[in-house]
């Protein structure tokens, strides 16, 4: 009967965090990309649809659901139609295993915060799982039979690869600060916010925050779908909902990155303060409602990061971008391993 | 500015070479735009009028005796993208020639303006007409019923040609 | 033979020539309006005005020579028209020096003054003399600020040539033809200095059978053509050269075609054959056959009724068919009206089948014949068609007996290669007693009406292939108009409009017709018969021609082409080449 319970529980919790967080999350991240860029560029933004323009990403939503769905006479349809759906589905995976509170005890049965959350390998899991992503874009570039397309996927799966290296290392540094691979544990040692890991890990952050732009295809390192000069790269040749589901998994990949960045070196839920201070319980209700704001609100400004930088920065030439992946931030991930562990050896 | 210094290297102090100050300040700008005033006009609600100069959908001036087109075809000639066709027939009036049948394909106007340039007649001008809406492509070809306008409301335009053409 | 120089370039001229046709043959263009090779020497347009001299002779007899050794000319100090001066030896000519330059201004100035400029509506635009040399020869401006003169608009000459006295600009060129080439001297000119205009002696009409020829001579827009009049600009056609089926001269045509329809035909210059002219028959009756009513489908008459089918169905129909009857049951009519390709795979079939009964039509009209480019026989290619085999022996049905072998059940099923039958009423009659009547066709007629299989024939316009006219000259012709069949090869030769359109473009909705060349329907059927042959196109069977019979040895379409046909096994001796005259046409673009 446990097992059964405790699926259960997990399922209830997946839709409740993927539908209402996720999705919720990468529709407010569509309309909040619209609605930055326009006021960076002197202009209002969607303001038709709904109060502000809210509802813009539903209405966007609901035309790509109209449009018809185009397959091209060359294309390998069944990976055509396997790559976005194996997009979009990594991108939400990797939610299996993001922590939103502290636990909470209600009468003698404590309930986690998050799908699965206390993975022992956590972090070691999100790196799998947005490796796995790549497949689903380097496949739509393949499979589309586009020359346009396949450079788009080359260049992603490149891309990847270079980066996913010096992002590995960035994190080491704060694997042996908190000494453990659980996403719990290490947000737990960031109990306050002179202990947040960005102050004792300031390379390995920048480097972090780098690659994660890059991993999630961003400008300045959105080389896969650079536009002017690959029409739109691995989306060439879809249209639809298809389409639909590679600009989803774009916002999805956002939050999850930006996720992924306050856990490890903003201090997670944690509050920036003692809990006490407010006077909340461990353990209490109140205190998890206040800790999933405060991690919300550090994923919100996080992802506001990552458009104010789209629409800052210019791309980067694809020569550019490799010699940064290889030449700059490899050492530098390398030096700052080197420096967390002359510092914890002094310190010792 | 004259750059002297060629190599990328030589031009760019260490603190430019290290991207993140410069990244950091590209950022201060946009942030700062973020609360200026904007630009954006609220289109069906605001709708915009052009001036003469505006190079709209080409029509064909209509004056009180009938059109002053006599279809020379030199539209149809010169169009870039082939959208004029133009069949001439004879009428009794001492300009022997009219078209019988004048039709743009909108879908294939480009707004240049060479039919405007080249009409011997001032007959096809661009009026200030940009909101074109069509539901197939039979209904963005115009023929003469909906290519002819009175000169009187081509004003703007022909004064315009008048004193730059 | 004298020797002189035009614009410093030693010519050996002939006797008694002129200074613009010495300058022709040579390959200098003097400009002019009012000179043409046919007509006499008019010399009222001074447009070739030139500079003429002779070489200084000093008192005793020798050339004057400057210290470079160069001899000194003495130019006259007035200008001479090229087309009225005839050289003389050791004369020197300059076409482009200042003085002629000036002189070329000053006359199309003059000519301008009273010139409408309406260009517009004026159908010769675009293949205008005037309007190539207003941009030639001409300073782009004009001194006349006062009202031009006005003159009568659209007089009716004849039944087919309008005249707009506006544009004259009174070359005589007009009058000069009607009086020698049509030989109906109808025309003046009437009034003097800048109103003078070219009128009809009183009660006469300009009606030869030659009188649209004024059209393409006149150099201005002054004539024009009552058929095409504002039909269509001419950049906007294409002009592919082409053979008049009209008669059995051959007249050498081009054929204006836009929408895939032809608008009308001018003709094009061949010495040889028509020179520079061709009959106002010809021009207005040889196109409608091809524009209209045509069959574009095969038909397969089921029950009484005409069922549309693809060709292959039509073809093995008519296979299976055909190969129910004995060889001496069938009856092969081949055309005077088809080339000679077409004529000679019928018969090449007939041989297989083993069939003799191979006759065709003919159309003799001795009132169509006159003693210059119309004659006696209104087909184009009978020459040809008996050339190639189309001929019964002593003992097949010929054409005349046909009537009497169907009545009689001799013959039972016939194959008709682009005939209607209509001016045959008493064959006519009894063909709807064959068990099997097999028609290729052009136009939906009476006799499609009660055949078996109908076939689609393209026309001439359609196709490439030899006629042989009444002097045994053999001439090639291309296609002008598309159909499904030539539609890659014809690409660029079509014209501006039909080349880019696409399928939403309600100006290229032209009809692309599904019709074939005769021998390509007909290699079909005989392959079915297992003939196995595999000509691909006209160039294949021509060849096949040429080492089969010996008149037409050594003759291919590129010779034809270069020597503008060639007499019939006379194909290493062809006429001489010479510079072909072209007052004015459209410059391709």
């Amino acid at each position: 009967m446990d097992i059964i319970w405790i699926l259960l529980e997990a399922l209830i919790k997946a839709v409740v965090i993927l539908n209402l967080i996720l999705l919720f999350a990468a529709a407010l991240g569509v309309w909040a990309e619209r609605k930055v860029s326009a006021w960076i560029q002197n202009r209002i933004g969607p303001n038709r649809v709904g109060p502000f323009g809210l509802l813009q990403p539903f209405a966007d939503v609901f035309k790509l659901f109209m449009k018809e769905d185009l397959i091209p006479k060359a294309a390998d349809k069944t990976f055509h139609r396997i790559a976005p759906i194996i997009t979009l589905g990594i991108a939400i995976s990797v939610y299996a295993v993001i922590p939103f509170a502290d636990d909470v005890k209600i009468g003698d049965k404590i309930y986690q915060m998050g799908i699965a959350p206390d993975l022992n390998i956590g972090i070691l899991f999100v790196l799998a799982l947005t490796s796995v992503g790549v497949y689903g874009i380097t496949l739509a570039g393949w499979s589309s039979n586009n020359k346009y397309s396949l450079l788009g996927g080359l260049r992603s799966s490149a891309q990847m690869i270079s980066y996913e290296l010096s992002m590995g290392l960035a994190l080491v540094g704060v694997l042996m600060i908190a000494g453990s691979l659980s996403l719990n544990e290490i947000v737990s040692k960031q109990d306050v916010i002179w202990r947040w890991n960005v102050i004792f890990q300031p390379l390995g952050f920048i480097l972090f925050l780098v690659s994660s732009f890059a991993e999630t295809n961003r400008t300045p390192f959105d080389l896969p779908e650079a536009e002017p000069e690959l029409v739109g790269g691995y989306n060439t040749e879809y249209s639809g909902m298809k389409f639909g589901m590679f600009f989803l998994a774009e916002y999805a990949n956002m939050a999850t990155s930006s996720a992924i960045i306050v856990l490890l070196y903003f201090g997670g839920w944690q509050l920036p303060f003692p809990a006490d201070w407010l006077g909340l319980q461990q353990g209490s209700i109140a205190l998890a409602v206040a800790q999933f704001i405060n991690f919300m609100l550090k994923i919100a400004i996080l992802v506001f990061f990552f458009i104010w930088v789209r629409w800052t920065v210019p791309r980067f030439r694809y020569d550019q971008l490799m010699n940064l992946g290889w030449k700059v931030l490899l050492p530098l991930a390398l030096l700052n391993v080197l420096l967390t562990a002359v510092g914890i050896w002094l310190l010792k | 500015m004259n750059i002297r210094k060629n190599s990328e290297a030589e031009r760019l102090s260490f603190w430019e070479k290290l991207y993140l100050p410069e990244i950091a300040k590209g950022m201060g700008i946009t942030f700062r735009q973020m609360f200026k005033p904007k630009f954006t006009r609220q289109y069906p609600e605001e709708v915009w009028i052009p001036t003469g100069s505006y190079r709209g959908r080409p029509v064909l001036v209509n004056e009180d005796d009938g059109e002053r087109c006599v279809a020379c075809g030199l539209c149809s000639r010169v169009c870039p993208a082939l959208a004029i066709e133009v069949q001439a027939a004879e009428t009794d009036r001492d300009k022997e020639r009219y078209p019988e049948k004048f039709e743009i394909n909108m879908l294939r106007c480009i707004y240049c303006g060479f039919c405007e340039e080249v009409c011997p007649e001032e007959a096809i001008v661009m009026s200030k007409d940009y909101d074109l809406v069509f539901t197939s492509q039979e209904e963005a070809i115009l023929g003469k019923d909906k290519l002819l306008v009175h000169i009187s409301k081509l004003q703007d335009r022909l004064e315009f040609l008048r004193q730059y053409k | 033979m004298p020797h002189i120089y035009i614009d410093d370039k030693l010519i050996e001229a002939q006797q008694n020539k002129t200074i613009i046709e010495v300058a022709f043959e040579n390959g200098i263009d003097i400009p002019h309006f009012c000179w043409h090779p046919e007509l006499t020497v008019a010399g009222n347009c001074r447009m070739c005005l030139v500079e003429v001299g002779m070489p200084k002779k000093l008192p005793n007899g020798a050339i004057s020579v400057d210290s470079s050794g160069k001899p000194e000319i003495s130019y006259f100090p007035k200008l001479q028209i090229a087309c009225a001066t005839t050289v003389a030896e050791g004369m020197y000519v300059r076409t482009k020096s200042e003085a002629a330059i000036n002189a070329q201004e000053a006359v199309m100035e003059f000519l301008l003054i009273n010139h409408p400029l309406d260009c517009p509506i004026c159908d010769e635009a675009g293949q205008c003399k005037l309007q190539e040399y207003a941009f030639n020869h001409s300073k782009g401006m004009s001194r006349f600020i006062e009202t031009k003169n006005h003159k009568p608009k659209r007089q009716s000459w004849g039944p087919n040539v309008l005249f707009d006295a506006e544009r004259c600009i009174s070359c005589s060129r007009c009058i000069r033809f009607a009086k020698e080439i049509a030989k109906q001297d109808v025309l003046t000119f009437v009034q003097r200095g800048d109103h003078v205009t070219i009128e009809l002696f009183e009660n006469k009409e300009f009606d030869s059978p030659y009188s649209m020829n004024v059209i393409e001579i006149c150099p201005v827009g002054a004539l024009t053509s009552k058929d095409f009049r504002f039909k269509s600009r001419v950049w906007d056609m294409s002009f592919n050269d082409s053979i008049c089926p009209g008669c059995a001269k051959g007249c050498n045509t081009k054929l204006g075609v836009r929408n895939n329809e032809i608008l009308r035909i001018e003709p094009r210059a061949n010495p040889y054959v028509n020179k520079f002219w061709m009959c106002d028959y010809g021009r207005l009756t040889q196109y409608e056959f091809v524009n209209n009513n045509r069959i574009t489908d095969p038909y397969i008459k089921v029950d009484g009724n005409h069922k549309k089918v693809g060709l292959d169905e039509a073809c093995s129909e008519a296979a299976n068919r055909l190969k129910q009857f004995n060889p001496h049951q069938i009856m092969f009519v081949g055309s005077a009206k088809a080339t000679n390709e077409d004529n000679y795979i019928l018969a090449k079939f007939a041989k297989h089948l083993n069939t003799k009964n191979l006759d065709c039509l003919k159309y003799i009209d001795e009132n169509f014949q006159d003693n210059f480019l119309r004659c006696a026989d209104k087909a184009p290619n009978t020459n040809g068609a008996l050339q190639v085999g189309i001929k019964p022996d002593l003992h097949s049905v010929r054409i005349e007996q046909l009537s009497e072998k169907i009545a009689t059940g001799d013959i039972k099923a016939i194959l008709v290669m682009e005939e209607t039958f209509e001016e045959y009423t008493e064959i006519f009659k009894n063909l709807s007693e064959l068990k099997l009547l097999v028609v290729l066709g052009y136009n939906h007629s009476n006799l499609t009406s009660i055949a078996d299989i109908i076939l689609p024939a393209s026309t001439y316009a359609e196709i490439e292939g030899t006629f042989v006219n009444t002097d045994l000259r053999v001439q090639h012709f291309t296609p002008a108009v598309v159909t499904s069949e030539n539609l890659r090869f014809m690409g660029m030769k079509m014209s501006r409009l039909d080349k880019f359109g696409a399928f939403n473009d309600r100006w290229t909705q032209h009809q692309v017709r599904n019709s074939r060349q005769s021998w390509k329907i007909i290699q079909k059927i005989a392959n079915r018969l297992n003939a196995n042959w595999s000509f691909r196109n006209s160039h294949d069977v021509f060849l096949e021609i040429t080492h089969n019979i010996a008149s037409f040895k050594g003759m291919n379409y590129e010779l034809l082409d270069e020597f503008q046909g060639l007499t019939l096994g006379k194909a290493e001796k062809p006429d001489p080449k010479v510079r072909n005259y072209e007052s004015h046409y459209m410059k391709p673009n």
